[in-house]
């Protein structure tokens, strides 16, 4: 059984069908790249998976168990956590109290909470920061909280929406080392990416959407030379 | 522990204050600012750790005051009982508001807190059966109390003092209590930002639920000590909007979300309220949005935050320095 599955999964926004009979699937223990170009639909895949938007039809299955109709939170307390594309940091926290409260799922005891939160911090690469207000950091440290806060909640499936928008390249190379350590540690992820290179890189497997539609699935060399995917992105040619 | 400590002294103090104070009048004053002090640090708790700002709290102390008085009055329960039991009927009455209410985000929230203290006003100036309506209830005497041997003087301000003292002590300590524990953390994260603590698995809905019964829970009593100390209640007294703002008013001024603004809150209003009831018999609420603007516009921490900052902050410094970071 697929970790996660989404089955037929589509929603509408008045007139507009964000996302039409989406079906894929996500195997325990790989990176699954989900790319398109904007307004594809892979932030509404996200909020659909994880509770924030309910689908109109369709289902989606984490170990086999519908999480359809929960909420955000019963979603993370099930195994799925997200980041998201735009930060949501608790701005008036320190760095150690954000991911604190999202350890608190877990650990009901503070003590317990706190020491998952450093060990947390300890491998994104956070822990000289702990101290700092959370709305004072740098992007990259900023990308790097929405992470940990994710982490804190011990997912064993983590959704990550743009976490390397807006990075320089040695920071999307650092970015994207934390992703496959993070999938080396038994955590599957799906990335929402439009950094082609980190995608390659680290990606088993991408899906492409476009229009809110899946048009292509494959390992991601093989992907990005469909025709269907260049005429997504680049327009086709002579039409 | 050693955060405590003050405190406690501070509570042992206060217990000791009837013994040397004889004026009836200064007992009377300060157990306007227990009072206030209560109220507002119920407010605080839901206004000030989860952000979650009622116009109508009013509501939850006309709850509280009405079941104290119709309590004795109709059963014969003492309001000493009637206090706690008024609590618990605000706490349980505001589980299915907040069910509704939390629906409602930001202003959204706020507007619909307006609405339904609005409705329980209607209900306390109508439903005459239960409430007596416009005419109110008033206690005449208050049942005769023994404690160890000695007869309470319901005629002296002690015992009320006494009581109000508790009141505001578990006011102040439940609200210390809640900021430590893992629903006030919680409560925190939803206040910063809904969302993002949805998203780390903060059930955001429960946690303000329970916020508003254990903020309801205190107003409910604060009531009933309104209905036991001042022995008259009416839908004008306890239902009115100027109640509710009163408290919004003293959490922002004392501080948001501190332990010991709803008391540096309250010791403000009453001396507000004092000084400005010479010289106008209905504008008080003016002054009292004029000092609001004023704490929002040059104290937004409010007069416990900034003491508090005034006082903590050399002393972490000296610590950061102590620990060579």
């Amino acid at each position: 059984m697929s970790l996660l599955e989404v089955e037929g999964l589509s929603v509408r926004f008045g007139g507009l069908r964000a996302v039409r009979e989406l079906t894929f699937s996500v195997e325990r223990g790989e990176i699954l790249g989900l790319i398109g170009p904007n307004g594809a639909g892979k932030t509404t895949v996200f909020n659909l998976v994880t509770g924030f938007v309910r689908p109109s039809a369709g289902v989606v299955r984490l170990e086999g168990r519908p999480l359809t109709g929960l909420r955000p939170h019963a979603v993370v307390r099930r195994g799925a956590a997200r980041t998201f594309q735009i930060v949501k940091p608790f701005p008036g926290l320190s760095v150690r109290e954000n991911v604190t409260v999202a350890a608190f799922v877990r650990h009901p005891v503070r003590r317990d909470a706190e020491a998952r939160a450093e060990e947390v911090l300890e491998r994104v690469g956070l822990a000289h920061r702990a101290g700092t207000a959370a709305g004072q950091l740098t992007l990259l440290d900023q990308k790097r909280l929405e992470v940990a806060k994710a982490l804190a909640t011990s997912p064993r499936l983590l959704l990550l929406d743009e976490p390397m928008g807006g990075l320089n390249p040695a920071e999307v190379d650092a970015a994207s080392a934390l992703v496959a350590r993070i999938r080396d540690e038994g955590i599957t992820v799906v990335l929402v990416e439009h950094v082609m290179k980190a995608i390659m890189a680290i990606s088993s497997r991408v899906v492409v959407m476009n229009q809110g539609e899946k048009i292509a699935e494959g390992p991601p060399a093989r992907v990005v030379e469909e025709p269907a995917v260049l005429a997504a992105y680049f327009g086709r040619r002579g039409a | 522990m050693r955060r405590a400590a003050p405190w406690l002294a501070l509570l042992a103090a206060a217990l000791a204050v009837p013994a040397v104070v004889r004026s009836s009048f200064a007992l009377h004053v300060l157990v306007l600012v227990l009072f206030w002090a209560t109220l507002g640090a119920a407010w605080n708790v839901l206004g000030g750790l989860a952000g979650q700002v009622s116009f109508g709290h009013a509501a939850l102390v006309g709850v509280g005051a009405y079941t104290t008085m119709i309590l004795y009055l109709r059963a014969g329960i003492a309001p000493w009982w009637g206090i706690p039991a008024g609590g618990a009927v605000a706490a349980l009455a505001s589980l299915p508001v907040g069910i509704v209410c939390f629906r409602l985000r930001g202003p959204y929230f706020s507007l619909a807190t307006l609405a339904v203290a609005e409705l329980v006003r209607l209900v306390a100036q109508n439903f005459e059966a239960l409430t007596n309506g416009p005419t109110g209830f008033l206690i005449t005497t208050l049942p005769p109390l023994r404690l160890g041997g000695w007869t309470v003087n319901w005629e002296a301000k002690g015992p009320f003092y006494v009581t109000a003292v508790l009141l505001a002590a578990v006011a102040l300590a439940s609200t210390a209590w809640l900021k430590g524990s893992r629903l006030g953390a919680w409560l925190v994260a939803l206040r910063e930002n809904e969302d993002a603590a949805e998203a780390v698995g903060i059930d955001t809905t429960r946690a303000k639920v329970l916020t508003l019964a254990h903020s309801a829970f205190l107003a409910g009593m604060g009531g009933g000590f309104y209905a036991f100390y001042f022995r008259y209640v009416d839908p004008d007294a306890v239902c009115n909007i100027g109640l509710s703002m009163e408290m919004v008013f003293i959490a922002m001024v004392g501080g948001l979300g501190t332990v010991g603004g709803p008391l540096a809150g309250a010791l403000f209003l009453t001396a507000v309220a004092e000084v400005v009831r010479e010289h106008f018999q209905v504008g008080h609420l003016v002054f009292y949005g004029l000092c609001m603007m004023l704490v929002i516009r040059f104290l937004p921490e409010g007069i416990w935050g900034r003491l508090h900052r005034r006082i903590a902050r050399p002393r972490r410094a000296a610590a950061d320095v102590a620990l060579g970071g």
